[in-house]
């Protein structure tokens, strides 16, 4: 192929360029027709041998022709040229080569071919592992597709929902009349296309009593919905198909700024109207570029009016190739032979010299394209000057919807195709897809080394002869041994020329040596995809505390808690977060400070039957608080295992609230609901998830009752009461509870009013010296006090008795759990049990393991590390074999992985006043 | 389209935040056809049945789950009918009420959702508890011009933000 291979018509341009060049498209041309028309033929080069690769296909199945098309973050690896759509500016690249496309020096290892057949990446394992360190970066940096883009993506992607009666899966002329009869017959119709323009393969042989145009309106008339450049790419249970469409193409900047949209249809019923891939045949350097399937040829002739070459060998089995002639001959090209494999066939046109029983042995070729055609003619050998070979073994139904949906594949002796059967789902396969044209297996002529089968992973005939050699006789294991049908094209091409081989070895038929499993995705699904508008927030939205912008102004250190996001400290003056928290912490041990404490778990529980329902729930005795009196509970799993904790308030007679942690909110909101509705759905009470209605606000230290009196106006409630007020005119319940160890209050105030209750706490606090304090703060303060944390102590595998919870147990039993307790083993000895721990030396290492001696195994670990607030002093929470046993015994707190020591005392975990007596005033 | 009185409409589909708005969580638990005379007697209409809705110009109660009913507006007639067959509990502090308005509003509703909001599947009056975006959201198809989605506090900003950025995509 030598210059441009499309007459200049004056036609509008588009300029793009292709490793750095820049050349002209027209409107409406893949990358693949525009290379083609500017006489480019080498695009990529082979997986393996680096081998030079053109242009096989005009569409999905392309195995070649792989580039990175845009830039930047917008860079997308591995797209096929023959599925993109040429955009104004478009930059393409090659891949896999070095310096350039044109010399690549890594394709010295077509040399070594013989070397690195199949299997040589599994050899590479053999002997000492030291070996395959010498060589795996070696051999990482050789192999390969494109290179994933290093820079975030900017675009957005969408995920939405669809509903139809019938889905139709491709706009050829069965999936159009398909779609044209359902949506006549009154159904809802999605019909979806691959390409940019409806009309499948009426696009490469018009019919003129269809027209995809026409008909596309008409169903869009009756309400159906048509959508282009979308690839059903996955089938599922129950006629749930997910469908990938490119609202703008790869690399180029999409115009509402979303790239591509990730559908997800549930159809009453699917037709699948998905057509063929044309087989591609076996000989002697068939790789290169230059070699081309016929239907492609065809179709880049007559729809893009691209000659890709102008001495043209047609090598069939089958009599579509002759319309490949037709075609051609149109277009002015020369076609020196027709190699039809077959001893007969249909009438070739004018000037076109028919040779059978004739199959292609080998080409030679140039760049970007061939120079010599040699074929086995009746035996003899036979060579021509050809500059391209359009090739086509048979056809392929396009069966993996089908089988993706459960269905099974029966074969068609006369096509030697697998082609659609029967299916669980209500699903149908229409037109060519079943009807494939006859075409005979023909015997490949050629070197079996340089006939390849899998064009992406360089597999040749003869890896697939060296895998039957070396034993891999199942259809699974040769795929795996080879890499046959893996990467980005799975097979599509290859699979059946490759089984054909491999029914010859073990001299079966093909459907006697099986078939590998067709799964989704049909094509590459980018990750941005599948991540949709999560890919810029982690997966998940932020959730907000109804406080969020009062923070925000003083600019604190955001700590993520889950999906919540909470200030973790509040640094003034230049601060770092430790000396901001540890001032925060002193600041509630000796004046008062306020937090925001909204993301509790609350839950307000009312009914004659309430109290029945908390005393299932919670571990300790609940039932019989006082009206306006509270206390502190856990919870526990079935098994007997505690799983949360927090507080139970008797509001009114029969109207309790109950909060627990943050983390474990939602887990206990689905526990209640199990609760109240299986387990006991008689109880006469209601359990609503009030966690958001309620901002919280902890105000502690020794002047939170003296601040919090100035602002209700009347005293408030003495430790673990309830009483409610109005505070800075706003109604709130005040809960007297304490986390941080000193005297405290949560007042919780319908979140829409919450601001005003925080500013006037907050101003009153400041005026006594207090401040605001965050979650590290928080930390130091509940260490220190030795309460449990849920994801810290409280670790899934912690018994009450480990907490030293035991005796807050309600004695009556009848808990959740309560069962479960009695199992031996969590009574047994050499249990973890919650222990502190006082540093002899240096600072304690969290997450450090707790041994007597170096090299013995870990006996526990450190849960929580801190320095004491006033008195300074590491000190720590840890869970320690029998560690309640243990108090005053010495042992080292190691993290290897830190490279950090501690020399530590055993002690009880409340170092910070045992008795209570803070709490009272 | 401009209409008189120098008001502009466009096609275009809005999300709006509603003003709070007082919401209850009505739950029955016992004597549930008692109940609902009492219920039907003192607000002059009936409880909805599940994934419906009804109401008058003060109260407007919607059905998301077997026995719960969720209250917008006046609920100073609800408290007396339940007695010990029920309970009333405020939630609207944790709930921020969107209107989604506009041609489109359906469509938009499929952006990160899993139901079908069509009008034959979800006709004006009906309820819907689903998820956008993960997030669990509550529905009400008010007419055929708006939706009200019911969503936790703590995630109406994020999705606000979501739909807002899907709306380009409408109509496409």
């Amino acid at each position: 192929m030598s210059g441009p291979m499309r007459p200049a018509t004056g036609e509008e341009t588009i300029s793009f360029t292709f490793d750095g060049t820049t050349y002209q498209a027209r409107p409406g041309d893949t990358l693949a027709a525009a290379l083609l028309a500017n006489g480019i033929g080498l695009v990529g080069r082979s997986f393996k041998y680096h081998r030079p690769r053109g242009i096989m296909t005009a569409g999905i199945e392309e195995p070649n022709a792989l580039v990175t098309v845009g830039t930047g973050g917008r860079a997308e690896p591995n797209t096929r040229a023959t599925d993109v759509f040429v955009y104004p500016g478009m930059v393409a690249t090659s891949q896999n080569r070095w310096p350039s496309l044109s010399l690549d020096v890594a394709s010295i290892f077509g040399l070594a071919a013989p070397a690195l057949g199949a299997g040589f990446y599994y050899k590479t394992f053999f002997g000492p592992a030291k070996h395959w360190l010498r060589y795996e970066g070696f051999i990482r940096r050789a192999a390969g597709l494109g290179n994933a883009p290093t820079e975030a993506d900017p675009d957005n992607f969408s995920q939405t929902a669809g509903f139809c009666d019938v889905l139709v899966v491709g706009s050829g002329p069965a999936g159009l009349k398909a779609a044209l009869e359902a949506a006549e017959a009154g159904s809802s119709v999605m019909l979806v296309e691959q390409d940019a323009a409806p009309g499948g393969s009426l696009l490469r042989d018009p019919d003129p009593a269809m027209d995809p145009a026409v008909m596309i309106a008409q169903i869009k008339a009756l309400g159906g919905k048509v959508l282009l450049r979308t690839t059903a790419s996955g089938y599922w249970d129950h006629n749930f198909l997910t469908l990938t469409q490119r609202l703008a193409e790869p690399g180029a900047v999409p115009t509402h700024g979303f790239a591509q949209r990730l559908w997800h249809v549930r159809a009453g019923r699917v037709i699948l109207a998905t057509g063929l891939i044309e087989r591609p045949v076996p000989f002697a350097n068939n790789d290169h570029p230059g070699v081309m399937l016929s239907q492609a040829v065809r179709s880049y002739v007559r729809r893009w009016r691209v000659l890709p070459g102008k001495r043209v060998v047609i090598a069939t089995n089958n009599d579509d190739a002759y319309l490949t002639a037709e075609a051609l001959v149109e277009a002015g090209a020369e076609v020196v032979a027709l190699l039809d494999a077959r001893a007969s066939g249909p009438a070739a046109p004018a000037g076109v010299t028919v040779h059978h029983d004739a199959r292609p042995a080998s080409v030679t070729g140039r760049k970007h394209g061939l120079r010599k055609v040699t074929a086995v003619i009746g035996g003899s050998e036979q060579s021509f000057d050809a500059d391209l070979i359009a090739v086509s073994g048979g056809f392929v139904p396009v069966s993996h919807l089908h089988m993706q949906a459960g269905g099974k594949l029966t074969w068609n002796e006369e096509a030697q195709a697998f082609i659609p059967g029967e299916t669980p789902q209500a699903c149908e396969t229409v037109g060519s897809a079943l009807n494939p044209p006859p075409a005979p297996a023909v015997a490949p002529a050629g070197k079996a080394k340089k006939s390849f089968v899998d064009f992406q992973n360089d597999v040749s005939l003869a890896d697939i002869d060296l895998a039957w050699q070396e034993g891999y006789r199942s259809v699974e294991h040769l795929k795996r041994y080879t890499t046959l049908g893996m990467a980005t094209d799975q097979g599509k091409t290859s699979n059946m020329v490759a089984l054909s081989r491999l029914a010859e070895k073990q001299r079966v038929t093909v459907p006697e040596a099986g078939l590998t499993t067709f799964r989704p995705p049909f094509t590459p699904v980018t990750m941005g995809l599948l991540a949709g508008a999560g890919a810029r927030n982690a997966g998940a939205h932020v959730r907000r505390i109804p406080l969020h912008g009062l923070h925000e102004k003083h600019d604190p250190i955001w700590q993520p808690l889950g999906y919540w996001f909470r200030p973790r400290a509040y640094p003034v003056n230049g601060e770092s977060l430790a000396e901001a928290s540890m001032r925060e912490a002193r600041t509630v041990r000796t004046v008062a400070g306020l937090s925001d404490v909204s993301t509790l778990g609350k839950f307000e529980v009312s009914g004659p039957d309430a109290a029945a329902l908390l005393e299932l729930v919670c571990a300790t005795t609940v039932g019989k608080l006082a009206i306006g009196r509270g206390r502190y509970t856990f919870m526990c799993r079935e098994d007997g295992i505690v799983f949360d904790d927090g507080t139970v308030w008797r509001l009114a007679e029969n109207r309790y609230l109950m909060t627990s942690s943050t983390g474990g909110a939602d887990r206990m909101a689905g526990h209640l609901s199990y609760v109240r509705n299986s387990l006991r759905p008689d109880l006469k009470c209601s359990v609503v998830n009030v966690q958001e209605h309620y901002a919280g606000i902890a105000l502690a230290g020794p002047r939170a009752r003296a601040i919090l009196a100035s602002l209700i106006g009347s005293e408030p409630p003495r430790h673990m009461g309830y009483a409610p007020a109005t505070l800075a005119g706003v109604p709130v319940h005040v809960l007297a509870a304490s986390y941080s160890g000193e005297r405290a209050f949560e007042i919780h105030v319908e979140a829409s009013h919450a601001a005003a209750v925080w500013q006037a706490i907050d101003a009153a606090t400041r005026a006594e010296g207090g401040a605001p304090y965050g979650l590290e703060a928080m930390e130091l303060l509940r260490i220190e006090k030795g309460h449990v944390v849920v994801g810290g102590e409280v670790d899934g595998r912690s018994t009450p008795h480990d907490l030293g919870l035991g005796g807050m147990l309600n004695k009556a039993g009848g808990f959740i759990g309560a069962a479960g307790l009695t199992r031996p083993a969590l009574s047994a000895p050499g249990r973890n049990n919650l222990v502190g721990l006082v540093s002899l030396d240096g600072p304690i290492p969290e997450g450090g393991m707790l041994i007597q001696r170096a090299g013995q195994s870990p006996q526990g670990h450190v849960t929580a590390a801190a320095r004491r607030i006033l008195e300074g002093g590491a000190i720590a929470l840890a869970l320690l074999e029998d560690g309640h046993k243990r108090h005053g015994e010495e042992l080292i707190v190691s993290s290897p992985t830190r490279g950090e020591k501690a020399r530590v005392r055993v002690t009880s975990p409340h170092f910070y006043d045992p008795a209570g007596e803070r709490y009272r005033d | 389209m401009i209409l008189p009185g120098n008001a502009i409409v466009t096609d275009a589909t809005s999300i709006i935040a509603l003003p709070a708005a007082p919401l209850h969580a009505l739950e029955i638990w016992s004597n549930p056809e008692a109940v609902a005379k009492r219920v039907q007697k003192a607000l002059g209409f009936a409880l909805p049945p599940m994934n419906r809705s009804a109401g008058n110009a003060a109260t407007t109660l919607l059905r998301f789950e077997p026995t719960v009913w969720l209250v917008e507006g006046d609920t100073s007639v609800l408290a007396d009918t339940l007695g010990d067959d029920g309970a009333l509990t405020a939630i609207g502090g944790g709930v921020v009420r969107m209107r989604l308005a506009g041609p489109h509003w359906r469509e938009l509703l499929l952006e990160g959702g899993v139901f079908d909001t069509s009008a034959a599947a979800f006709p004006v009056g009906a309820t819907a508890a689903t998820i956008i975006d993960h997030v669990g959201v509550r529905l009400h198809a008010q007419s055929d011009e708006a939706c009200i989605a019911y969503v936790p506090s703590s995630y109406a900003e994020g999705l606000h933000h979501f739909w807002e950025a899907a709306l380009p995509l409408l109509g496409a």
